[in-house]
């Protein structure tokens, strides 16, 4: 295990700041029992992963493994970073390059199935359908000579052998960094469903593609040939390596989004609607928001791609910075509901009905919505309101909130470029909105929440580097593991171990228990995979997938 | 030489002729690298424990984020104090003794992207020559002050040369070599320098005439404050920078002339360079184009001959590696992803931290890595301080670290965390080591040590085989009011760059290069070097070509702006364009108005000619262009503006009044009067239509206690002027001069503004 022996005193002089604050309200253990009747939120993933539509064919996958599909972030779309699998390598070697190129030498690696080569920027999460791998990334390891440059790219690869079966190419919007930022590629996980694949490209439009690809023709949208290349650029015709657009919506163009930095979220299946983030916030200046009366979340019918509906909360008025979560779902008093993660710090949750307004736009409502920002870090001890991004000071929302036994949970945090700072951890009545518990030791953090459902174990993380193990039903901390590294990525839970990747490339697993010791235990296993992990990793058919930015390695316990 | 024809300083009052001091020998770390360019000071016994309770001697109380410079027991630091519209950066004059106040100087920002108080990322630079102190401020403001703080000359880059500003507010430091300071910035000036370039400028340290202009790079995705290192090679004189488009740049510091560059990312090269017996090592954070990893760290062989005087800039590599792949020039490589940190070079080892913290040491010319070492979680802007087989290191959460690097690591010899948090970088003289965080200006140490005698390296003397090969014409690029004159310096300059003759006679005539694409001339003559602009109150912009007798050439740019009163309707132009994507006729704007050609058209509207905001390029969605005198104050702008749109999408459109933006907002249906968002930024709601005319006017006035009111109405179109003003916004500060000018923003290029019938005229 590598030794990493530097004392992070900024984290913990930021710690010491904030008189560390756990609070509990409403009884923890009422509520508990009160949602004991909830479905556990796992126990819909298989059925969720199948659901078809007319249009689609089967997509039941009976994989060898007896596991399941990752067919969307979480799996299942409920934000919960948990997969019900058992018998998931613990450990792996990632291997060495081969001499002087990018390409990692098999026969050097353990447990490695195989590794497919990303661009050399990868935020997305991976996701498993039907025998296929999504993944999203640019174009700095072109897989097609006729596409060159800075592109946002989507690879299908072959689950089996990690070969690619077709690729997304979309060309940058000519924007620079404020709406379409340089080499960060496509950042939203694909979300699968039957033969449809739904993604938000990096030009602020939201894809419909045919998992198939090329393969099998030229279906819906037929003007792949433009749209795969710069503007003004002759056309290049599709082959049966390029997608298959079914349809397209411009978040931009439609709605008059205007998305900060890249469109970041993914794609949440509920029925026959979409539901997505806009990414819609603050132009370069960071302290100016172009359409702040265009929607943060939006709703299309996902047979054609036209808008369903719209929020009209006014979030666009109060962007911190903008809007990057990805909407999650549950049940509000046993009915279907959206939550969503506010780019002004405040989660909603919004009905999936939709009113018309006077000019006839379609508008869906929130049930309630909770201000995840404490009050103290709005306004210093005078009163004076604290200026955001100050580290001391409010945060938006940009992971995914999470829901769990009828609670939802949800962490505040920045842009990674704004630095550490103060977070909190809101866990949140669904039914009602109320707050059950906040914890603030937490720092600012863009990850999702994991908890696993057989411990009642919350495995959380932030951006200075902290993993922290609670109590889901009443935020009690178990342990906190620092890993020394700045953290983008989400923590994994699954088969009794905690996967974590940060940005110096460690992968680390730790034992999914309470009394994990950080102090006096190691963890499970940690290697060093040379370049930083953004992504999450994720488990699917006895297979754990770990993105780095730059590789995707598909790894698998040895057979007994 | 009248100075205030280059400098805009009449109307600040604080102008005053000094006789320019000769030699008088300064003692100090006079630039933030230091005299060897590359971090490391020959002094020696500075202390080895930081630590604020035993051995801090002063401190000042002033947010900074770069470096102080010290001269003859004088201390240079640039911070930034105060909050919202009151917040200034400010440049002190401290006793190097005991930290007491000398002078100061405080500047507002404004019509800038920076924000969140990204202020003061850079240093001042101390002439080693004369002792004077250069600065250049976030959003461009060039001074030049002389030791005891007077004031010599001063520019807005921004409003003279069409400076972009970027909301990340890296700005770094002057260079001072001869008799040049040179600055760099990316700019959107006009005509062959309109589109958007990494640049140098050199001005006269003098005078403030420009000199030259260089444009040594591609189109950049990131701006870059690299800052320039001198060398000489076979008797020229270069420097080595990072730009904004990624490459490593070599130009000649007497001509400006490109000489070479080698590309070595995708995005930009923010670090300054370091040179170890003809190794120089790059360092970068972004896309490399020839692997698909982030950042480098690379040793590049450098080239002993360049390109002559008039030969083209050699092409090392570039993106395209068909073009050049830079083989036979790069020595070795590491993949450290390093981005705005400069490193430090010590008997031939550099030392650098990576963007995640790690402190990594490479020998220089074998590139062998001796060791990495984790020692934070990340890494910003500060960079290494080497002295005496010791390393300063200072990191964003405010860790400063003393360490011994050895063969296999570092001993850390002591750790403290600062107030503030640091992005600055540290810099030591005569016992003291100064580092300045987001809080104060820390000064450690004792109060007297040693003071290394080591200088910026000299240049070569002029070769024996020196000949006149060009005419240099100072000033170079010019700004004159109609009627106006001014003399010229026309100076016969050798294959070095040397001049060997001054005050040299030359015939000029009106030049517009065979690419201009917008084909017009200076409304000027010249007779007798000396330049006369014609009377007519009407912008022009141009060029001349001067003639020596024994057929030397040399080229002069200039603009003339109109003077106040002054309207303009657009109904002169002549639209003969045919647009690429609508067909539409349209007419290019005026070549004078900075930064205008890709962003505005002269079309027509219903039997009206207009202004209107293109749309082609998202990346050209706001346009902010300046088109009057950047002296101009007290006057009052009112334009006809008007939106395309519907309830989804709008744009903005307004003008520039004294450093103001005064904006009809669509989306928000507001009236706003902002400066920079984060300093001035008022508005009152004001309900305005899509497709439908409005007349907006504004005129700011200041007391004679520096503080000031902006005013500004806007009404429909043909509808009488209402009495009252819509908007009143008081500026403690005010600003007290600046040119008139447009601004248009139509978000993600989608909807349209129009701008037409401008007038200004004097309060």
């Amino acid at each position: 295990m590598k030794s990493k022996s530097f004392f992070l005193m900024g984290g913990v002089s930021l710690l010491a700041a904030s008189s560390i604050i756990m609070t509990q309200t409403n009884c923890g253990s009422t509520d508990s029992n009160a949602d004991a009747t909830v479905v556990p939120a796992t126990n819909d993933q298989a059925p969720q992963a199948t659901v078809s539509t007319p249009s689609t064919t089967s997509t039941a996958t009976a994989p060898a493994s007896g596991g399941q599909d990752w067919p969307v972030w979480s799996g299942n779309g409920d934000g919960n970073l948990f997969s019900p699998e058992k018998g998931i390598a613990a450990s792996f070697d990632p291997g060495k390059f081969k001499k002087g190129t990018e390409e990692v030498d098999l026969s050097t690696t353990t447990n490695v199935k195989w590794v497919a080569k990303l661009g050399s920027q990868a935020y997305g999460n991976t996701t498993v359908s039907n025998g296929k791998v999504y993944v999203g990334t640019n174009n700095e390891s072109p897989r097609d000579e006729r596409h060159i440059g800075d592109r946002g790219i989507v690879y299908c690869l072959d689950e089996k052998t990690g070969e690619l079966e077709w690729q997304l190419v979309v060309p940058k919007l000519g924007a620079g960094k404020v709406s379409d930022w340089e080499y960060l590629g496509i950042c939203s996980s694909p979300a699968v469903e039957g033969n449809r694949v739904y993604v938000v490209a990096n030009r602020s439009e939201i894809l419909c593609l045919d998992t198939e690809g090329m393969k099998n023709g030229n279906q819906g949208f037929q003007g792949e040939a433009k749209f795969m290349v710069d503007k003004g650029k002759e056309p290049l015709e599709p082959t049966a390596k390029d997608a298959d657009i079914i349809w397209r919506f411009d978040l931009r163009e439609e709605l008059g989004v205007f998305p900060h930095n890249i469109a970041s979220s993914s794609i949440l299946i509920v029925g026959d609607l979409l539901f997505c983030t806009t990414s819609n916030g603050q132009d370069w200046s960071h302290l100016n928001i172009p359409a702040p009366q265009a929607p943060c979340i939006v709703a299309l019918n996902k047979k054609d791609g036209t808008l369903a509906g719209e929020e009209a909360e006014g979030i666009g008025k109060n962007i911190m910075h903008c809007n990057w979560s990805s909407p999650s779902k549950g049940k509000i008093k046993g009915k279907d509901a959206v939550f969503f993660a506010g780019g002004d710090g405040v989660l909603y949750a919004f009905d999936t009905k939709f009113e018309k307004d006077e000019d006839g736009f379609d508008l869906f409502k929130a049930h309630w919505k909770f201000d995840c920002v404490p009050d103290a870090y709005k306004k210093d001890e005078d009163g004076n309101e604290i200026k955001y991004p100050a580290a001391e000071g409010p945060s938006e929302l940009i992971a995914t909130p999470t829901y769990y036994k009828g609670n939802v949970y949800v962490a505040i945090g920045q842009d990674p470029e704004h630095g550490e700072g103060l977070g909190c951890l809101s866990c949140v009545k669904a039914d009602t909105g109320e707050k059950i518990w906040d914890y603030r030791k937490i720092q600012r953090t863009i990850s999702t929440c994991a908890i696993d459902p057989e411990s009642g174990l919350l495995i959380a993380s932030d951006y200075t580097g902290y993993v922290y193990c609670l109590d889901a039903a009443t935020g009690k901390e178990h342990w906190v593991y620092d890993t020394k590294a700045h953290m983008w990525s989400s923590p994994f839970v699954a088969d009794g171990k905690v996967y974590i990747g940060d940005e110096d490339g460690d992968l680390t697993v730790l034992p999914l228990k309470a009394d994990f010791d950080p102090k006096k235990d190691d963890p499970i296993f940690e290697t060093n995979m040379l370049v930083p992990i953004y992504s999450t990793p994720v488990v699917a058919n006895g297979t754990l997938y770990v993105g780095t930015q730059t590789h995707l390695y598909a790894i698998e316990a040895p057979k007994k | 030489m009248n100075l205030n024809k280059y400098a805009a300083l009449a109307v600040l009052g604080a102008f005053a002729l000094f006789s320019f001091p000769s030699q008088a020998a300064v003692s100090g770390w006079t630039n933030w690298r230091g005299p060897h360019q590359n971090g490391t000071t020959d002094e020696k016994g500075l202390p080895d424990q930081i630590d604020p309770a035993k051995n801090l001697l002063w401190s000042y109380d002033i947010a900074g984020r770069g470096a102080p410079v010290i001269a003859n027991g004088k201390v240079y630091a640039w911070g930034y104090r105060g909050k919202g519209p009151d917040l200034q950066e400010v440049l002190l004059c401290l006793n190097e003794a005991d930290g007491k106040l000398q002078w100061e100087h405080a500047y507002n920002d404004y019509l800038s992207d920076t924000v969140y108080s990204r202020y003061s990322v850079g240093s001042p630079t101390v002439d080693p020559a004369t002792g004077w102190v250069y600065l250049m401020t976030t959003n461009g403001g060039v001074k030049c002050f002389s030791p005891d703080g007077k004031m010599q000359w001063e520019y807005s880059l921004m409003e003279r040369f069409g400076r972009l500003t970027f909301p990340n507010g890296r700005t770094g430091a002057a260079v001072i070599d001869g008799d040049l300071v040179i600055v760099r910035g990316v700019t959107s000036y006009w005509g062959k320098q309109g589109p958007a370039r990494d640049r140098f400028y050199a001005f006269n340290k003098k005078t403030g005439a420009p000199v030259w202009a260089s444009t040594p790079g591609v189109a950049p995705k990131d701006s870059s404050f690299s800052t320039p290192v001198l060398a000489n090679v076979g008797g020229r004189r270069v420097f080595y920078a990072g730009t904004g488009d990624g490459n490593v740049v070599c130009v000649d510091v007497r001509t400006g002339q490109a000489l070479w560059r080698f590309q070595a990312s995708q995005g930009g090269v923010n670090a300054s360079v370091v040179i170890d017996d003809g190794v120089l090592v790059t360092i970068h954070g972004k896309e490399n184009i020839d692997a698909a990893e982030e950042g480098r760290m690379i040793g590049i062989k450098l080239p002993t001959t360049l390109p002559a005087p008039g030969e083209p800039q050699a092409i090392l590599k570039d993106k395209d590696l068909k073009l050049a792949d830079g083989k036979e020039w790069e020595l070795w490589r590491h993949p450290f992803a390093m981005f705005t940190s400069s490193p430090v070079l010590a008997n031939g080892r550099v030392y650098q931290v990576t963007k995640t913290g790690v402190l990594v040491c490479v020998e220089a010319k074998t590139g062998k890595l001796i060791f990495t070492q984790k020692l934070n979680n990340e890494q910003i802007h500060s960079s290494p301080l080497y002295s005496d087989g010791k390393l300063y290191l200072a990191f964003p959460n405010g860790r400063f670290l003393v360490v011994k690097p050895k063969d296999d690591g570092v001993d850390i010899l002591s750790e403290v965390e600062l107030e503030g948090g640091v992005l600055g970088s540290p810099v030591a003289w005569n016992g003291k080591v100064y580092i300045h965080t987001m809080s104060k200006l820390y000064v450690f140490g004792k109060a007297n040590g040693e003071k290394p005698d080591a200088t910026l390296p000299a240049a070569a003397a002029k070769p024996a085989d020196s000949k006149a090969v060009a005419l240099q014409i100072v000033p170079g690029d010019i700004l004159l009011k109609p009627g106006e004159k001014l003399e010229l310096t026309v100076n016969k300059i050798d294959q070095y760059g040397n001049v060997v003759e001054s005050g040299v006679k030359a015939d000029f005539a009106k030049f517009i290069p065979a690419t201009a694409k917008v084909k017009t001339q200076m409304n000027a003559s010249v007779a007798n070097n000396a330049i006369t602009a014609d009377a007519g109150n009407v912008s022009s912009a141009g060029a001349f070509k001067a003639t020596s007798a024994d057929g030397l050439t040399g080229l002069l740019r200039g603009r003339i702006l109109p003077q106040i009163p002054y309207e303009q309707d657009f109904e002169g132009y002549d639209l003969t364009i045919d647009h690429p994507a609508d067909g539409e006729k349209y007419a290019f704007p005026p070549l004078a108005w900075t930064g205008a050609r890709l962003k505005w058209e002269v079309r027509d509207l219903d039997g009206n000619k207009v202004f209107r905001k293109t749309l082609d390029r998202v990346l050209f969605q706001r346009a902010i262009t300046i088109f009057g005198d950047p002296t101009s104050s007290n006057y009052t702008v009112q334009a006809d503006v008007m939106t395309d749109g519907n309830r989804r999408i709008k744009g903005n459109v307004g003008v520039i009044n004294q450093r103001y933006f005064i904006t009809l907002i669509g989306n928000q249906q507001i009236l706003e009067v902002s400066s920079n968002h984060e300093r001035v930024k008022e508005s009152v709601p004001f309900k305005w239509s899509p497709n439908q005319w409005y007349t907006l006017k504004s005129r700011v006035d200041v007391a004679k206690d520096g503080s000031g009111v902006v005013r500004a109405k806007a009404w429909p179109k043909g509808d009488p002027e209402p009495e009252a003003w819509t908007i009143e916004v008081k500026h403690k500060n005010a600003h007290k001069l600046g040119a008139p000018g447009i601004i248009g923003f139509s978000p993600q290029s989608l909807k349209p503004v129009y701008i037409d019938n401008i007038k200004i005229t004097r309060n």
